[in-house]
């Protein structure tokens, strides 16, 4: 092929690669993320709270999640469970899997950014007459929460990219498409490199909205 | 009117007994400051009687009731510190909410009052600490002596009967010193009831109306200020006058 018929083939390929992000890539992020949070503000708070049993729990959990591959969760939650009889499609699976990983990650950012806030936010909170759960509510889930947007925000955009391992368990994603492509045209440098692109342009996104946010959130100084 | 009494507070860390028997008589507008060298158990005291720290032992009556300290329950200690206000060394204020936001929160969430509402209190209250123009900035952007006068007016919000202070002075710059000293000299001339622990001595002195010095967990000397500072009776408190007027003088 030529270069300018490369290029062609970069120009005709660009929708069929974006729309399976628009349609797979970004609802997968946005669906697991929405649900790895509420994970690891569930987890934080049995863990900060030091809840007996649950708290060994929820370490039990994350230890799993930490100590073995994503690729291999994803595995298991799709070809392992369909292997065993239970019917799951490849995008419920994935988004299934996501969430449990992300949130065993987030949960421990959490937990981190909780225990970062002073007691005497507490006894502050004590002597105005409020009780726990008021102060966590006003007090220090908000610093929590700001404490921890940064490293959140890096999550999220570690997940976006770590989906293209989702076209391992047929999910159609963008890798997926770009995939399919390659192998018809044997452009495969070509086509990674725009899948590449593609996400590239994904996260730079992403890292804007983060900085806009700190920017929004940096009100009280963050110190 | 009596607002509180202690009798006979007791309580250890470990083997070591910090509060060796303390006991304390309030009556309603008195300012009482408290005295004592570094580790004689001033903070220990006030965190046990607003129940931050548990105690072993001791009496409380306050508001009418007698509680036993030793086996306070949840309710009763909410009761209390809704009727009380503490100042804190280091401030502590709310790090997320700005100045109007610290003294507004204990309105809205444990009064319930409505928001509109608890923020004309807070302003007012604001504008009794000298920091009315400030009301919307972050404890990160005021200066110590700023937090500390909007800890006062936070403490204020809630009414209180009593407000305690745990060397309110002590962490500021020596030239911000003055207008926290100056609010408190204004709540004590307007007949709020208060305990403070301190270290300067012309507040103890011209402030307060009755002065303890504490040693060891125990009461060396109390007695009306006036008396304790011209005419202090125990060799002891004699000599840390001494020690203190001393490091006025260098300072
Ligand atoms: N949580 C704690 N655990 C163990 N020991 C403690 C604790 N809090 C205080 N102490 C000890 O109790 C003693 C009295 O402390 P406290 O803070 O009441 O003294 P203080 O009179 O307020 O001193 P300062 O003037 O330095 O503030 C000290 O020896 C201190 O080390
Ligand atoms: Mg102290």
């Amino acid at each position: 092929m030529t270069l300018e018929e490369i290029i062609q083939l970069m120009l005709d390929s660009f929708f069929k690669i974006l729309i399976p992000g628009l349609t797979r890539t970004i609802p997968l992020t946005i669906l697991a993320f929405s649900f790895a949070m509420v994970i690891a503000v569930i987890c934080s708070l049995i863990e900060y709270a030091k809840v007996p049993v649950l708290k060994e729990i929820v370490r039990f959990y994350v230890w799993i999640i930490r100590g073995t591959p994503l690729l291999v969760q994803l595995l298991i939650g799709f070809y392992g469970l369909t292997s065993i009889g239970v019917k799951i499609a490849p995008f419920t699976a994935a988004v299934l899997v996501f969430s449990i990983n992300e949130g065993a990650y987030c949960s421990e950012t959490m937990r981190g950014s909780l225990e970062s806030v002073s007691y005497g936010q507490f006894e502050a909170g004590y002597c105005c007459g409020m009780n726990y759960v008021q102060i966590m509510r006003h007090v220090v889930l908000p610093q929590a929460f700001r404490t921890a947007f940064p490293a959140l925000g890096n999550s999220l955009i570690s997940m976006l990219k770590d989906t293209s391992l989702v076209s391992n368990i047929t999910v159609t994603e963008m890798l997926f498409a770009a995939q399919r492509i390659a192998g018809r045209t044997y452009q495969y440098m070509a086509m990674y490199i725009e899948v590449a692109l593609i996400y590239l342009a994904f996260s730079t996104i992403l890292t804007k909205v983060q900085k806009w946010g700190e920017e929004k959130l940096n009100y009280y100084g963050g110190a | 009117m009596t607002v509180l009494e202690i009798k006979d507070i007791h309580k250890s860390f470990g083997d070591q007994e910090i509060l060796k028997g303390v006991d304390i008589k309030v009556e309603k507008g008195d300012v009482i400051a408290i005295l004592g060298p570094s580790g004689s158990g001033k903070t220990t005291f006030l965190r046990c009687i607003n129940f931050l720290t548990e105690t072993d032992s001791g009496q409380m009556v306050f508001d009418g009731k007698t509680y036993d300290m030793a086996k306070m329950n949840r309710k009763d200690i909410a009761a209390i510190r809704k009727k009380t206000g503490f100042v804190f060394q280091n401030y502590n204020l709310f790090r997320n909410q700005t100045a109007l936001g610290n003294v507004t929160l204990g309105l809205t969430t444990v009064r319930r009052i409505k928001k509109k509402e608890a923020e004309e209190i807070g302003r007012s209250l604001l504008e009794k600490v000298g920091l009315s123009d400030k009301t919307d900035l972050y404890p990160s952007q005021l200066s110590g002596g700023q937090q500390q006068r909007v800890a006062i007016a936070r403490a204020l919000a809630a009414n209180p009967e009593i407000i305690y202070f745990d060397e309110p002075t002590s962490a500021l710059d020596p030239e911000l010193i003055g207008e926290v000293l100056s609010v408190m000299k204004r709540l004590a001339d307007a007949g709020m009831t208060m305990i403070v622990v301190t270290h300067e001595m012309d507040f103890a002195r011209n402030v307060s109306n009755r002065t303890i010095f504490m040693e060891n967990g125990v009461i060396v000397e109390e007695g009306p200020s006036k008396e304790f500072f011209e005419n202090p009776k125990m060799e002891r408190t004699k000599e840390f006058l001494r020690l203190e007027d001393s490091r006025g003088i260098v300072k």
